[in-house]
């Protein structure tokens, strides 16, 4: 017992370490994509090609002055960020990141708490995530501020519903909430993928996923050219940095659920294992979120409620109807 | 350690109740309500019932947020709200019977028998399966009502969501916007 | 860019494309098949191919628009005017200007600040000449006015200072005597036109 709760704690701080390291070199890859596919060099003079760009911007980050506009509610405020940041990593506690392996003689299991309902922990976690965004919006008496947050309730209350019900009819197909189970359930190679199955659900979840971490195409809660920053306008600091550190963080977590559990997780894939398999899908899908942003436009916060409520939505209940009848027959 | 962790959630949460009831602050109510609903999926979880638990997740952060927006409508987040509440007495002893009713009925049971479990946990299933057994045989009418209910209440927001939409605000006239003689152009 | 490109200003004669973006559908069914097909025909692909394909470009055929400022610099147009420049007779070397004042007096940020006196030749010469970089809006007005080109705008962009009044004298703009023989004329505002020479004309004194 004290060894399962010593090892525990081990894996959450190494998970919390390499995730805010991996989000940190997130964002250098993001300036870096970003500019070549716009011709640019992006970061290139502090460091070799400009890898300790990432160093510079942390100091920055963490020297810059603590901003708390005088109108603003205090508490709230300071406690916004934290919301955003925490319930990110939390929710990346549930999934299982690589393939059991051994470690001094010992089988270690790379999730840091197996729940038998992790995919449904996952999605409530994020859920709660985006409780960040609102409070600080409403907290920092600030127009932009305000508009972000209404923003955020708009955007949650659409996307919710299609997250859940996409989420739907993989979940009836194996009969588990577990994402090891998905995992397990498509261990006989490429051909027992789920996405052949459930193409349509894949298609959903991937567009509800890019407007739960606010990528691009919805990225309506701090959109530059419209509301300044949004949510985020009166944030300085490292409290501005732990929005983005969630945000992320919340991209990682749904690149690893589209690749479990629609891509095989972490089975071996030909003569990749399983460990260098799983990653190489989770960078597929954070290179198309960033591949996203430089080639599509965003939407309006009504043209993306439009597609939510008038299009994905009834795709996704005829989705779970017919896998239902799919599974009676 | 369960016993400890059940106090440490139900004095929080008793305490986010207390703060949302008494609070000015519109932003304060409401975040604690959220609060003292994540924290009483805690204490599902300390009874084992990690669906419930994260089903009520999931619903009242859903259920808090559309709150969150009436809120930001009606009031000013970062302001107090001046309440009136004129009657105070009459509504102090109305509400407070109403919880102590509700307190004694909900108690009374419990107290005499002890709290059974109607459906102890089966063997071999695990929690989302017990909870669809005991939910599609013995509470089987419930859940198809409620479900109903919640498709009324899905394509009700559909149409309240996709009202106005095949039109520009726009294209509307300004004409149109003030004098609220509403000159269809088409 | 070449410099040609970058001076043609007519639109028209560049290789601007109109984009057909047919009617706009007015019915309900029109939309819903406009969504439809949007949906199968798979438009939005285009927009990630054209991204892949100049990310293409951009890593393997070194084809990058940067211009490396501060160690590569783009082609300024002739007709750019920043920091001032006093120029010489080519003849004498001695400053053109004749210190008329009409450039200080023209100057709508009051910059320009000229004293005159009377040397031991009794001829006029220019005891001060500064000009508030602080102020000025490089307006080319003082260029337009000079009567002896002697004030002209040079091509000198890089302008920070650590004071935000820097002033600069007759010396500092004035072309240095060892560089006399590359002084050219500036071809911008205020200048002479190309035909200047027709359009020379006999001072009428008749009256």
């Amino acid at each position: 017992m004290d060894g399962y709760i010593i090892g525990t704690i081990i894996k959450a701080i190494l998970v919390l370490a390499i995730i805010s390291a991996l989000a940190g070199f997130g964002t250098y890859i993001e300036r870096k994509v970003l500019a070549f596919m716009q011709r640019r060099y992006g970061p290139m003079h502090v460091g070799p090609y400009g890898l300790l760009q990432i160093a510079a911007d942390g100091i920055k980050l963490f020297t810059k002055e603590d901003f708390i506009p005088s109108g603003a509610n205090r508490l709230i405020f300071m406690f916004a960020p934290i919301i955003t940041a925490a319930t990110a990593f939390i929710a990346l506690a549930a999934v299982p990141l690589l393939p059991e392996f051994k470690l001094f003689g010992m089988t270690v299991r790379a999730i840091v708490a197996d729940l038998n309902i992790g995919i449904l922990f996952i999605l409530g976690m994020m859920a709660a995530g985006l409780y960040g965004p609102l409070l600080a919006g409403m907290a920092q008496r600030n127009k932009w501020g305000l508009i972000g947050a209404a923003r955020t309730a708009v955007q949650f209350l659409s996307y919710e519903v299609v997250t859940g019900l996409s989420m739907l009819a993989p979940i009836m197909i194996v009969g588990s909430l577990s994402l090891i189970d998905f995992n397990n359930y498509q261990s006989g190679g490429m051909g027992e993928w789920l996405i052949w199955k459930q193409p349509l659900a894949f298609i959903l979840f991937l567009i509800a996923g890019f407007a739960e971490t606010n990528r691009t195409p919805f990225d309506l809660l701090e959109h530059e050219a419209e509301i300044v920053a949004g949510y985020a306008t009166e944030y300085s600091g490292m409290r501005w940095g732990m929005f983005f550190i969630g945000e992320y963080a919340n991209m990682i977590t749904i690149g690893f659920i589209a690749a479990i559990v629609f891509l095989g997780g972490f089975n071996s894939w030909g003569f990749l294992p399983g460990g260098l398999a799983i990653v190489l899908k989770v960078s597929l899908f954070f290179f198309l979120m960033l591949w996203v942003r430089a080639s599509w436009p965003h939407v309006r916060p009504d043209q993306m409620m439009w597609l939510c409520w008038k299009v994905l939505m009834p795709l996704a209940v005829i989705n779970v109807t017919l896998t239902g009848l799919w599974m009676m027959v | 350690m369960e016993t400890f962790a059940f106090y440490f959630l139900s004095i929080s949460i008793v305490a986010l109740f207390a703060v949302t009831v008494w609070s000015r602050n519109i932003l304060y109510s409401m975040t604690s309500l959220a609060a003292g609903m994540v924290l009483i999926s805690g204490l599902f979880f300390i009874l084992g019932a990690d669906f419930l638990g994260v089903v009520q997740l999931i619903v009242y952060v859903g259920a808090v947020m559309a709150l969150y927006a009436f809120g930001m409508m009606f009031f000013d987040a970062t302001g107090v709200v001046k309440e009136k509440n004129a009657p105070a007495m009459t509504v102090f002893i109305l509400g407070g019977l109403t919880a102590l009713m509700l307190v004694v009925i909900f108690a009374a049971p419990s107290i005499a028998n002890g709290a059974p479990a109607f459906y102890p946990p089966m063997a071999g299933a695990n929690n989302p399966q017990a909870v669809g057994l005991v939910l599609f045989t013995k509470y089987l009418v419930p859940f198809e009502v409620a479900a109903i209910m919640l498709l009324v209440a899905m394509v009700a927001g559909i149409i309240l969501a996709g009202k106005k939409m095949d039109r520009s605000l726009s294209k509307i006239k300004d004409a149109e916007l003030e004098g609220g003689e509403a000159k269809d152009s088409k | 860019m070449s410099l040609e490109e970058f001076k043609d200003r007519n639109i028209g004669t560049q290789n601007y494309r109109m984009l057909d973006l047919g009617e706009s559908p007015k019915s309900g069914m029109e939309k819903f098949k406009q969504v439809v097909e949007r949906s199968v025909k798979l438009e939005l692909f285009t927009g990630l191919k054209v991204t892949f394909r100049e990310m293409y470009k951009a890593l393997f055929k070194k084809n990058m628009h940067t211009v490396k400022y501060p160690f590569e610099k783009m082609p300024i147009a002739p007709r750019y005017r920043a920091i001032h420049q006093m120029k010489r007779l080519l003849e004498s070397g001695h400053y053109r200007c004749i210190g008329c004042g009409l450039c200080e007096k023209i100057c709508i940020a009051n910059c320009i600040r000229i004293d005159t006196r009377y040397d031991e030749n009794q001829r006029k010469e220019v005891s001060e000449y500064t000009i508030n970089f602080g102020r000025c809006i490089f307006c080319g007005y003082c260029a337009e006015v000079c009567p002896e080109l002697a004030i002209v705008h040079g091509g000198r962009y890089e302008t920070s200072s650590e004071q935000r009044a820097s002033f600069s004298t007759l010396e500092d703009m004035l072309t240095p005597l060892e560089q006399l023989a590359e002084q050219s004329e500036f071809p911008g505002f205020g200048a002479i036109s190309p035909n200047a020479d027709e359009n020379v004309k006999k001072t009428p004194l008749a009256y």
